[in-house]
């Protein structure tokens, strides 16, 4: 015997819960795609199906860039020791809110006849329930049967009917049904394609970052959304809704990785205007930018890169050094010509994230802006490269940052990269490593002229018009919301998968909500690849590793 | 009295567990009683690395004589007090073959997979301190505990493999409730009883373990993997309920302090100064009450980018850009980042060292695997990464020696680790890095 404590489960019977190995079927639903839950995922979830006074607290996996997007790390990781600990204590903390005297009332479906003993209708009601939502499918007969046992041996063990639901409710919340979205696909003629419930997960979490709410689940269950019409009907109607702005909020987060704002420091000795509210106002004032104008406003994508519109706060005030005559806590502003900025690329935000603790970093704004807005990362530069005349502030001959990196870039291994990704660097060195903006450096005017592929530009406005004008850009970003949508990393989505829905993106004057509505509503989106030849068994031992 | 499970329960759900009476469980355990009555046990010993980015400076640590006795220099100053209690490693090699060196990831991942990586933060195999972990966690109550000194949650260099990392407690205050929280059961108190709440957690497990069966359906291997992955993660959940179902082994008599403030969690070279002691102590109290017998500390990340305030150059960006200075033959102001790495370790070891244990100290029965991911940092080089080796691994180690492994290859470190941690293991690495030859002049 294992242990003591499965003897004493053994003994009292409660354990005998034997999940029936159901038979596999040819044309039964397989597991297509298995994506594990972003933490904002998580946490917009357990608001929807449990309320917002729900606390969630606790520690979640780090997700990890992989082609240039967080949501494939969701279909790459797992859950680790250490990391399923931590989402254990989450389920547990929930579930203990949800059976709380409080919340009981607003929260569970039904009163029990008795709160001190088992009764199995009403747990039946509750668990069925949750379980729907939590697994954004109804739960099988036998996963709801081994709820249901253990909902009232606890019952019966503890005298209390809550108590029982509420490790019953957690087995959910632990369960890998809900921390990962397992994605299962069936037989379409000769393709295959992801089952109703995978698709309303799929548009739910592209649009709204969140669980399926019950009118989609429903759709599923109908099967309007095994039809094209149902699909549109479905999107026309989450598309509708001001929920699509969070949805887009996380997308636009992923996109232009602002979730680094929460990893980098600044110094405080140089930069004293720098905190952690700075850094939140600026991912802020990114999003509210980047949502304003593409939802809202339903305007030219391009603009991102030449608007002079923005939002600003107190403390962005202080950092772009601008007037703040506004009780309130957030409003519009409008950068004047002379102020050299344009668009999100010269946000705070950006500036400081592709920066060092202490100063601004061409390469680092170049390398970032390339990959997030062109999908061409910079190759790694050669192991023994010799940076020092990078830094050596004592050279008479190169004063200025320009200067040296350019010394630097006409060694022949080095020039290949930097020409790659510096001049698109260099045009923002105007604003230092919190994106203050600054004229000089070292006594001297800063120069922020570039050429790329044969064109010449400068400042922020230049680059700005430079991505705006770049056919590469709306390639690129058709490319990350079709990865981001299908859990893909973006660097292996075939071309002429993309090539339609950005023949319409430029079409239509590049409008994000025609071209989420052309990606949600085709077929393709929902393509799943054939299942594994031979069904892989999980191994049943896992004790030895 | 007959005290049954229902009472048990019923008592904690009525609010009187207080009155449960100790030895409730002695009918269930195992029969006989046994589990409970379980002391007296050699003490174990530990396993844990301690992780620095960017190396050191060659012309400041390296001796210039191998063995014992050999002289001091200034780059270690700080790790004098122990000097008797490591081993110094100098000179090996990590093998890249056909493979490019990944800057910053190829010394990193070859030194504790024996394998030279093929992808930037991808391991490709699991990382030795969780071999080792398959061998010696069973007991404790945590597999193993990760820390990450600047308080980064992406900084772990300990995984099963792949681009999965064991997350990382980032600050104080998350050590100190991962390890003294709920759940926690402090073995210097004499009255000790069980959490009955446990065996509901047990049971919500075994519930979420039967879920497995309908996930197989025509999975392919890559989710396999993964899906194996996450069961055998909750497998590791039921071993540490099992462990917080029995009365912990006594191994030292410590005090667990009461818990942290939050605080500030940076990559400032004083913010590390404040804090890494802290999580040191923390560490070394989680150890010596059985937490955990596994740990990996990272002081910094590859590429390391700490930094002292008011100068605009992080370590990793010095090391590239200052020039070496010539009359003393090295870059001055990176030298001083690396002394201030071993200066993070040099208070890890005070921590271990300042608790006894048996005969000893909690640091006479660990083996602590100090590393780093380059050489010359400036060059992203491989070959003569330092490496320390802490603690006599109760006395299956000897200490107090500079070994230089004349270009040999840096897997001969991880396989001397494991001979010395008890595994039963000859060669380890792959390619030009597989080895049979463990160090066998520090083998006791």
């Amino acid at each position: 015997m294992r242990t003591g404590a499965k003897t004493l489960l053994f003994l009292t019977g409660l354990w005998l819960v034997v999940a029936q190995v159901p038979a596999f079927a040819a044309q039964a639903p397989y597991l297509a795609g298995l994506r594990r839950l972003t933490e904002t995922q998580y946490r917009n979830s357990i608001a929807d199906i449990f309320g917002p006074a729900i606390v969630v607290q606790g520690r979640f996996e780090p997700d990890r860039r992989i082609g240039g997007l967080l949501a494939a790390s969701g279909t790459t990781l797992s859950i680790t020791p250490s990391g399923f600990e931590g989402y254990a204590k989450i389920a547990d903390s929930i579930a203990k809110q949800v059976v709380d005297e409080k919340n009981r009332a607003k929260l569970l479906a039904c009163t029990p006849k008795s709160a001190t003993a088992p009764d199995r209708a009403c747990a039946s009601r509750i668990l069925e329930h949750y379980g729907l939502l939590l697994f954004r499918r109804p739960l099988g007969a036998d996963e709801l049967k081994a709820r249901l046992d253990a909902a009232e041996a606890t019952t019966k063990l503890s005298g209390n009917f809550y108590i029982g639901i509420r490790y019953s409710l957690t087995t959910l919340l632990s369960a890998p049904d809900f921390l990962f979205r397992p994605e299962m696909a069936v037989a379409k003629g000769k393709d295959f394609t992801l089952d109703g419930y995978s698709r309303a997960a799929r548009l739910s979490y592209l649009l709204w970052d969140t669980t399926p709410d019950p009118a989609l689940l429903d759709a599923a269950r109908s099967g309007a959304l095994d039809t094209d019409s149902g699909v549109k009907e479905q999107v026309a109607r989450l598309m509708a809704s001001p929920r699509l702005e969070s949805g887009m909020r996380s997308f636009f987060s992923d996109f232009l990785e602002l979730d680094t704002l929460g990893t980098i420091t600044k110094d405080p000795t140089i930069y004293p205007k720098y905190s952690d509210e700075v850094a939140a106002s600026a991912r802020e004032e990114t999003l509210r930018t980047t949502i304003d104008l593409t939802l809202k406003q339903d305007g030219d994508f391009r603009d991102l890169f030449t608007t002079r519109k923005t939002f600003i706060n107190r403390s962005l005030a202080w950092v772009y050094a601008v007037p703040y005559n506004l009780s309130g806590e957030w409003m519009p502003y409008e950068f004047r010509e002379g102020d050299g900025r344009s668009g999100i690329v010269s946000q705070a935000s950006m500036l400081s994230m592709f920066s060092h603790p202490g100063r601004s970093s061409p390469t680092k704004r170049g390398v970032a802006l390339m990959d997030i807005f062109l999908c061409e990362p910079t190759p790694t530069p050669p192991a023994n490269v010799d940076f020092s005349i990078v830094n050596d502030t004592n050279n008479p001959k190169l004063r200025t940052v320009r200067d040296r990196l350019n010394a630097h870039a006409t060694t022949p291994t080095c020039a290949s990269c930097h020409t790659h990704s510096d001049p698109i660097g260099l045009t923002l060195e105007q604003f230092d490593s919190i994106g203050e903006r600054r004229l000089k450096d070292d006594g001297r005017d800063i120069d922020v002229s570039a050429v790329m592929a044969g064109k010449h530009f400068a400042g922020a406005a230049g680059l700005g018009q430079y991505l705006h004008d770049n056919p590469k850009v709306p390639a690129c970003f058709v490319r990350k919301l079709y990865a981001y949508g299908t859990g893909a990393s973006s660097e292996d989505v075939e071309k002429g998968t993309i090539q339609p829905f950005l023949d319409g993106f430029i079409a239509g004057g590049y409008r994000l909500a025609s071209l989420l509505k052309a990606i949600a509503t085709n077929p393709q989106f929902f393509g799943a690849p054939p299942p594994a030849a031979n069904p892989s068994k999980l191994s049943m031992n896992t004790t030895a590793r | 009295m007959i005290f049954t499970r229902r009472f048990l329960l019923r008592g904690l759900f009525q609010g009187s567990a207080a009155t449960m009476a100790l030895p409730f469980l002695d009918c269930f355990l195992d029969g006989k009683g046994e589990a409970l009555a379980a002391t007296g046990r050699a003490i174990p010993t530990r396993f844990g690395t301690f992780f620095w980015g960017c190396g050191l400076t060659k012309a400041l640590y390296l001796p210039k004589s191998a063995g014992a006795n050999y002289e001091d220099t200034p780059q270690l100053a700080s790790l004098k007090p122990y000097k008797g209690k490591f081993n110094l490693l100098s000179g090996f090699r990590a093998y890249v073959d056909d493979k490019p060196n990944i800057q910053h990831w190829t010394g990193n991942a070859a030194i504790t997979t024996g394998i030279a990586p093929a992808e930037d933060t991808k391991f490709d195999a699991k990382t030795i301190d969780q071999t080792i972990a398959d061998n010696i966690a069973q007991g404790a109550r945590f597999r193993s505990v990760e820390i990450s000194c600047c308080g980064n949650k992406r900084e772990s260099y300990s995984s099963l493999g792949g681009s999965n990392i064991n997350p990382p407690e980032i600050s104080p205050l998350g050590l100190y409730t991962r390890l003294f929280g709920p759940g926690f059961q402090d073995p210097s108190k004499g009255d000790w009883k069980p959490n009955p709440e446990i065996l509901l957690q047990q049971s919500v497990l075994s519930v979420v373990a039967d879920d497995r069966k309908l996930l197989s359906k025509g999975v392919g291997a890559g989710d396999r993997a993964r899906l194996d992955e996450y069961f055998t993660s909750v497998r590791e959940l039921e071993k540490t309920l099992q462990v917080e179902l029995q009365r912990p082994e006594i191994t030292a008599q410590v005090e667990i302090p009461t818990a942290p403030e939050e605080m500030p969690m940076n990559k400032a070279v004083p913010n590390l100064r404040r804090v890494t002691p802290i999580l040191a102590r923390l560490l070394a109290l989680g150890l010596a009450t059985d937490q955990t017998r596994v740990f990996n500390m990272a002081f910094s990340e590859p590429a390391s980018t700490i930094y002292v305030p008011g100068d605009s150059r992080p370590f990793h960006q010095s090391t590239h850009e200052e020039p070496v200075d010539e009359t003393v033959g090295y870059q001055p102001i990176t030298s001083k980042f690396s002394t201030y790495s071993m200066e993070g370790f040099a208070t890890l070891l005070e921590a271990l060292d300042g608790i006894k244990e048996g005969n000893g100290t909690l640091l006479d029965h660990s083996l602590v695997f100090a590393y780093t991911d380059t050489s010359n940092a400036k060059l992203h080089a491989v070959d003569g990464i330092p490496m320390i080796l802490a603690g006599s691994a109760s006395a299956r180690l000897k200490t107090g020696i500079h070994y230089a492994g004349a270009s040999t290859s840096v897997a001969r470190v991880g396989l001397t680790v494991q001979q010395a941690m008890g595994l039963s293991v000859d060669r380890w690495g792959t390619d030009s890095n597989m080895t049979n030859k463990p160090i066998s002049e520090i083998l006791a």
